[in-house]
């Protein structure tokens, strides 16, 4: 009883969403970013992928990359993501990122394939430092402990 | 450390191999702590009796199905842990029997060891396994209206999972 | 000479419910739906209030996790074989990478472990939060304890979420070592949440476990003795209710266990309101083990290079979840996929208990005894 009404004076632990949304750590496993300009096409993320939610498409505007011959660039099939992030991880030139962009739903099917141009665009809360300092992914690397600052 | 143990667990498998000469067909101790004993299907109450009672695995931690098709066999597999023992607390006993993959059949341990009854139902509806002896052999997990061949067999497919 | 007559208290040889004509009993079906912990199907025989009998029948959530894990690699399997028991996903993750670091011989680093080991008991904190909120709390209609509980658990919710990016489904552990270091201000935010979360410990005892209508519910009901426990093979804290002091980081420690000092908190009456102090104790020498854990952090690096290929062979791997201690047989044949995983996991394991303890008894007892032993439909059916 006495456990009830000292509680009637505390703040409520409810956050009125959609107006107030939370903080969200560093290192979020939202929707992924696509760097167009490091991908090789390797196809590392799509074999890693345990929903095989990638394939891969060439790019919209037809234009050669000198890094990836055989023009090709992944799509991602939001319906089947479970944001293992793992692609991200093991991608061996750091070309996908995480990003803190996660109110995903659309009202079409369709809509939820995300081509290559469509990830690469920045959420529109800025730049989203990857967790991982420098341009290499993580397959296998062995990790410093985070007292450096991140490097882009 | 490991050599200590690895001479404790030889010394299990010397024992089993003194109590039960023709049953035991090969042993194998991969790392500490790990015995695989290879067995006659026949043997399986009085050796699992033996190990209940005389080396101290009281309980029985799970049975595993395994599909061999190049050899066409079915391996079912026994981990026996104990609880009481403390010397060999860390140890888990696996009793390896070989069954033919047409008609699997086999002595059901229930008698000896009452945790394998949920264990036994799902081998036998995934592997198709028959226990004999098990008060109530019957689905588990599948569906009740499933029909179909025991799903964890190699030759099973279903086209939606992909390429193995 | 083959068979060995069983003791006179065993659990009823078949639990197949067949109609019958007798006029007093009636049978009732508890589920399949959701009573709160997952779908399962209890179908009972009940004569007035008395439970006579009753057949566990399991097998609504079963996915063929055993046979689709053949399917994905190594490293996609994590993701697929966490989500049985979501909720206490770090122990199934890491139960199923012991075997493969073994048969790949590739050796975690000590910092590696100890996050291992923080997160792991971070995660059975959750667990046992979400135990106590609904199995324990909801079912015996105690609505309060719930929501405390989930308030609790939302806060290392959040902590999990800055360590790992993600609130629940981790797959924070491929084969190597743990994916990602701890996050600049992890230690104080964690430490905090520790002290705040004994402060409530107290609370929760006050409100559930020493509240005389709860107490009067759970002791002396559904007794397991000691012999039973063992004879029947069960684990994790219904084994530790009975009096058997054995968990798996006693005996064989994995992580960073064999360098830390934590108790195991063992009861010796067996009943359903002992299994509910052993998770409660359970929480407090977690809450012990992680502090020590932080302040014993060694430094280094945390993750080595894994083989994408598992070698030909077969390894077992054990560790203590909350549930239960989980074995895992991975097999593997030269390729990148597994060709054979086995989980023993424990709510499966706990499972020849229920039919066991709960005969002759009201029906008021039955969601008691349910929520003492902590089954959860999803890691048991797979």
């Amino acid at each position: 009883m006495y456990e009830g009404i000292k509680h009637i004076f505390k703040r409520t632990f409810t956050m009125k969403y959609p107006y107030q949304k939370p903080l969200l750590p560093k290192g979020f496993r939202g929707r992924h970013i696509l760097y167009m300009e490091k991908c090789t096409g390797c196809g590392i993320c799509a074999w890693i992928c345990p929903e095989r939610c990638i394939s891969f498409v060439p790019p919209a505007d037809g234009k050669e990359r000198p890094q990836n011959p055989e023009n090709r660039f992944p799509q991602y099939w939001y319906a089947r993501c479970c944001f293992c992030h793992y692609c991200t991880d093991y991608c061996p030139t750091g070309a996908l990122d995480y990003s803190p962009d996660y109110e995903l739903a659309e009202y079409d099917r369709e809509l939820l394939v995300w081509s290559p141009e469509r990830l690469a665009r920045i959420p529109k809360n800025g730049t989203y430092h990857s967790v991982f300092h420098g341009n290499k992914g993580s397959m296998g690397v062995t990790f410093e402990p985070v007292e450096k600052e991140p490097k882009t | 450390m490991s050599t200590q143990n690895l001479s404790r667990d030889e010394e299990l498998v010397n024992k089993l191999k003194a109590r039960f000469p023709e049953a035991i067909k090969a042993s194998k101790i991969e790392e500490t702590r790990r015995i695989l004993v290879s067995f006659e299907k026949e043997k399986l109450l009085e050796l699992a009796t033996y190990v209940r009672d005389e080396l101290g695995f009281d309980h029985l931690i799970g049975i595993a199905g395994v599909d061999d098709p190049t050899h066409k066999l079915i391996k079912v597999l026994y981990f026996a842990g104990s609880f009481t023992k403390k010397e060999i607390e860390d140890i888990i006993l696996i009793l390896e029997a070989e069954l033919d993959r047409t008609t699997p059949v086999i002595a059901s341990a229930v008698s000896v060891w009452p945790s394998a009854h949920f264990h036994e139902r799902e081998t036998f509806e995934m592997f198709g396994v028959k226990f004999e002896g098990h008060p109530d052999l019957r689905k588990l997990l599948t569906l009740d209206n499933w029909e179909g061949p025991p799903p964890m067999l190699k030759d099973v497919k279903f086209p939606e999972m992909g390429q193995r | 000479m083959s068979t060995t007559t069983p003791p006179a208290q065993t659990p009823p040889a078949s639990m197949r419910i067949t109609p019958s004509n007798e006029p007093s009993t009636m049978d009732v079906s508890v589920g399949p739906q959701h009573p709160g912990s997952g779908h399962v199907r209890l179908l009972m025989r009940v004569d007035g209030d008395y439970i006579v009998s009753i057949d566990p029948d399991v097998g609504y959530v079963h996915r063929g996790c055993e046979k689709i894990a053949e399917y994905r690699t190594a490293v996609s399997n994590i993701p697929h074989l966490e989500r049985p028991c979501i909720i206490d996903a770090i122990h199934l993750n890491w139960g199923y990478v012991i075997p493969i670091e073994k048969l790949q011989g590739v050796v975690v680093p000590p910092r590696g472990q100890y996050i291992s080991t923080i997160a792991a008991e971070m995660n059975r904190i959750m667990s046992h939060l979400y135990w106590l909120a609904i199995n324990a709390g909801v079912f015996s209609g105690h609505t309060t304890i719930f929501m405390y509980a989930f308030g609790d658990r939302d806060l290392f919710i959040e902590l999990a979420e800055m360590l790992t990016g993600a609130r629940l489904t981790y797959s924070f552990l491929p084969p190597g070592g743990p994916r990602r270091d701890l996050p600049a201000e992890f230690q104080k935010r964690l430490t905090k949440l520790l002290d705040y979360f004994e402060r409530r410990l107290v609370e929760y005892d006050r409100i559930f476990f020493s509240n005389p209508l709860v107490v009067a519910r759970a002791k002396g009901i559904g007794v397991l003795t000691k012999a039973e426990a063992i004879r029947l093979g069960v684990t994790g804290p219904v084994l530790r209710g009975s009096g058997v002091g054995y968990d798996v980081r006693r005996v064989e420690p994995y992580g960073a266990y064999a360098d830390l000092e934590f108790d195991i908190p063992t009861f010796e009456e067996g009943d359903s309101y002992a299994r509910f102090m052993v998770r409660f104790e359970e929480m407090k020498q977690s809450i012990r083990i992680i502090r020590q854990a932080l302040d014993q952090l060694p430094k280094g690096p945390i993750a080595r290079k894994a083989p994408l290929i598992i070698p030909e062979g077969e390894a077992v791997g054990r560790v203590e979840s909350a549930r239960g201690e989980i074995t895992y047989l991975v097999m593997g044949d030269n390729s990148d996929k597994p060709s054979r995983v086995k989980i023993m996991n424990g709510s499966f394991r706990n499972l020849i208990a229920m039919p066991y303890l709960i005969r002759n008894v009201h029906i008021a007892d039955m969601p008691i005894i349910y929520g003492g032993i902590d089954y959860w439909p999803v890691e048991a059916d797979r």
